[in-house]
């Protein structure tokens, strides 16, 4: 009976020290995070007069966004974000992919190249950026190395082009996030028991048939987390446009994605300078909402399904 | 074991070795033309693409850190980054102790509360974010800054401190709190010291992305005093953008502190990374 009541005595101390506890970290993130957020998505149902809610539109403002003039701006920000995507798979998490194989085979220099490739991912996007385009710009040792070795004739134009600068800008994020990849596939190919690879050996597969066919199954897990942050991080891709080619994604828009348009429409930088449309932003911002929750949930049923147990 | 497969088997393994030399270069080549063209002048720079300085001389950084004031935003990035780290690891680590510790019936809500924060597109509320800095007098302050990070921030922490800290045994409470210890005194004297490994991820990983971010200051921060570094450097982009000298000692200094810090805790920043991507 004292016993019982000691420990009820106890909880009642803990539930009301777990609330004192818990309570500054609540209350920082609820009110800088989700109260904003679920703001930020019941608004975009309202009409607004400048930073001003005013009355409820419905589905209006999402209307709006599919009609001239936005839609040219929202379906080239949808491919830009897209193929931005698709690139980074390719170029960042499959080339990753060859990079931790070969460091995974080898006893020697891991941990030196690891730190080399990972070195640019703890650099701010925007010192990448600035790097970047001087390095890249007209005049710069980019072009001088290509005129060089004869591989290009004349002015380096790469940013200022609408046909290569998107690929540029997907290039110089690969660069800078090259080692995720490579850590985390070497983390994960580290928890693979090495029988399973003597056992493939000795019935006679080689490198390549043993990365594909052996390795590569057991990294699904690893797979789906790279797919997952690579998927949130090109969709919310904003610092190194904004750097290299500034707010409106130059040249003619042909680097706009989905969080400068979302930008220029809430800070004052699309159509006349100064001038904001807070519902389209809103409206904008729920919607890439809606794509970022529901790619995320399929990305990672895909990879779920695909994982195998061991 | 004949000499013959041995050196067949090196051979072979030559192919991986020049990839991997070859991105290697491809990372350190653009680094090291920052470093060395932070000692040249402009019209040097363009003579002497590769090579080392002829004079090492420091006027690019004096100018970009005094003519430019980088040397203000340096000290502004410094106060909200290390005001962010503490704010950040004191709740978070307060939140977590008993989330993971006490029987409440509602510990699994909580820490999913919490935990939903660490995917939210938090960039997409910036409209009522700022209104409601606006409305909390919070624009153009180093405050706002360091409580707009630590609410981003304090999902990640509190999910790493609340794993950490549910693996300790549970004599450790126990016994202190039969000898009379607060609450208070057992997280911060006793479960704290014990989750070390954790307080450096949390401070590690926050300190990079609060020195890195870039899009906060930019809607936030209009006053040049209250600029920090990389809201700095995107302007200088533009201003200075003839003095290229200048732009690449203000990129070497802005990215000092990291690079410093890079070279201390490599090997927990790797563990910490490839850790994160089995976390699921």
């Amino acid at each position: 009976m004292a016993t019982h009541r000691r420990t009820s005595s106890l909880k009642r101390t803990q539930q009301r020290m777990a609330v004192l506890f818990i309570l500054p970290a609540l209350a920082v993130y609820a009110l800088f995070v989700l109260y904003p957020l679920a703001m930020s998505l019941w608004g975009s149902f309202f009409l607004w007069k400048g930073l001003r809610m005013t009355e409820f539109a419905g589905l209006s403002n999402f209307a709006r966004l599919f009609v001239f003039p936005s839609d040219a701006r929202l379906y080239g920000a949808l491919w830009h974000n897209t193929a931005w995507f698709f690139g980074i798979m390719v170029f960042q998490n499959g080339i990753g992919l060859l990079f931790a194989w070969l460091l995974f085979l080898r006893d020697r220099g891991a941990a030196f190249f690891q730190s080399v490739f990972f070195f640019p991912a703890v650099l701010s996007p925007v010192i990448v950026g600035a790097l970047w385009r001087l390095l890249l710009a007209p005049g710069g040792v980019v072009e001088w190395a290509l005129n060089g070795i004869g591989l290009h004739q004349g002015s380096l134009t790469v940013l200022g082009s609408s046909h290569t600068a998107l690929g540029v800008l997907i290039a110089v994020d690969a660069w800078n996030w090259m080692g995720l990849p490579v850590l985390i596939y070497t983390a994960g190919l580290r928890q693979i028991s090495s029988q399973i690879f003597e056992a493939a050996r000795l019935d006679g597969a080689g490198n390549a048939r043993m990365l594909f066919s052996v390795a590569l199954p057991l990294l699904m897990p690893a797979l789906g987390t790279l797919t997952t942050l690579s998927f949130i991080n090109t969709f919310n891709q904003f610092d190194i446009v904004y750097v290299m080619q500034g707010v409106q994604g130059n040249p003619s828009y042909s680097t706009d994605t989905l969080v400068t348009y979302f930008y220029r429409l809430a800070f004052g930088a699309e159509g006349a300078v100064g001038i904001t449309d807070i519902g389209l932003a809103l409206a904008l911002g729920t919607l890439l909402f809606l794509i970022l929750s529901v790619g995320t949930l399929l990305v990672l049923r895909f990879f779920d399904r695909r994982t195998v147990e061991l | 074991m004949s000499r013959g497969p041995a050196i067949s088997r090196r051979l072979a393994r030559l192919p991986g070795w020049t990839v991997l030399c070859l991105w290697t270069a491809a990372v350190l080549l653009p680094l090291y033309i920052l470093v060395v063209s932070c000692f040249k002048t402009t019209a040097e720079i363009y003579d002497n693409r590769l090579g080392l300085p002829a004079r090492w001389a420091f006027d690019n950084f004096i100018n970009a850190w005094t003519r430019a004031d980088l040397g203000h935003n340096f000290l502004n990035s410094l106060i909200v980054t290390g005001g962010a780290v503490i704010l950040t690891i004191v709740v978070s680590a307060m939140a977590a102790y008993p989330l993971s510790r006490y029987r409440l019936g509602w510990n699994a809500i909580m820490l999913g509360l919490f935990l939903s924060g660490i995917m939210l597109p938090i960039r997409l509320a910036s409209v009522e974010l700022f209104t409601l800095m606006r409305n909390l007098g919070l624009l153009d302050s180093l405050t706002g800054l360091i409580l707009v990070y630590s609410a981003i921030r304090i999902p990640f922490a509190v999910f790493i401190f609340a794993n950490f800290m549910r693996v300790l045994p549970s004599e450790l409470d126990e016994a202190a709190r039969m000898d009379g210890a607060g609450e208070v005194r057992i997280l911060f004297q006793i479960i704290l010291p014990m989750v070390k490994p954790a307080v450096s991820i949390v401070a590690i990983f926050t300190a990079i992305a609060v020195w890195n971010d870039f899009f906060f200051p930019l809607i936030f921060i209009f006053d040049d005093r209250y600029k920090t570094v990389p809201l700095a450097i995107s302007v200088f982009v533009g201003q200075f953008r003839t003095d290229w000298g200048l732009v690449f000692a203000s990129l070497a200094i802005s990215m000092a502190p990291i690079l410093i810090m890079y070279c201390l805790l490599a090997r927990q920043i790797r563990e910490g990374v490839g850790a994160q991507g089995g976390m699921k």
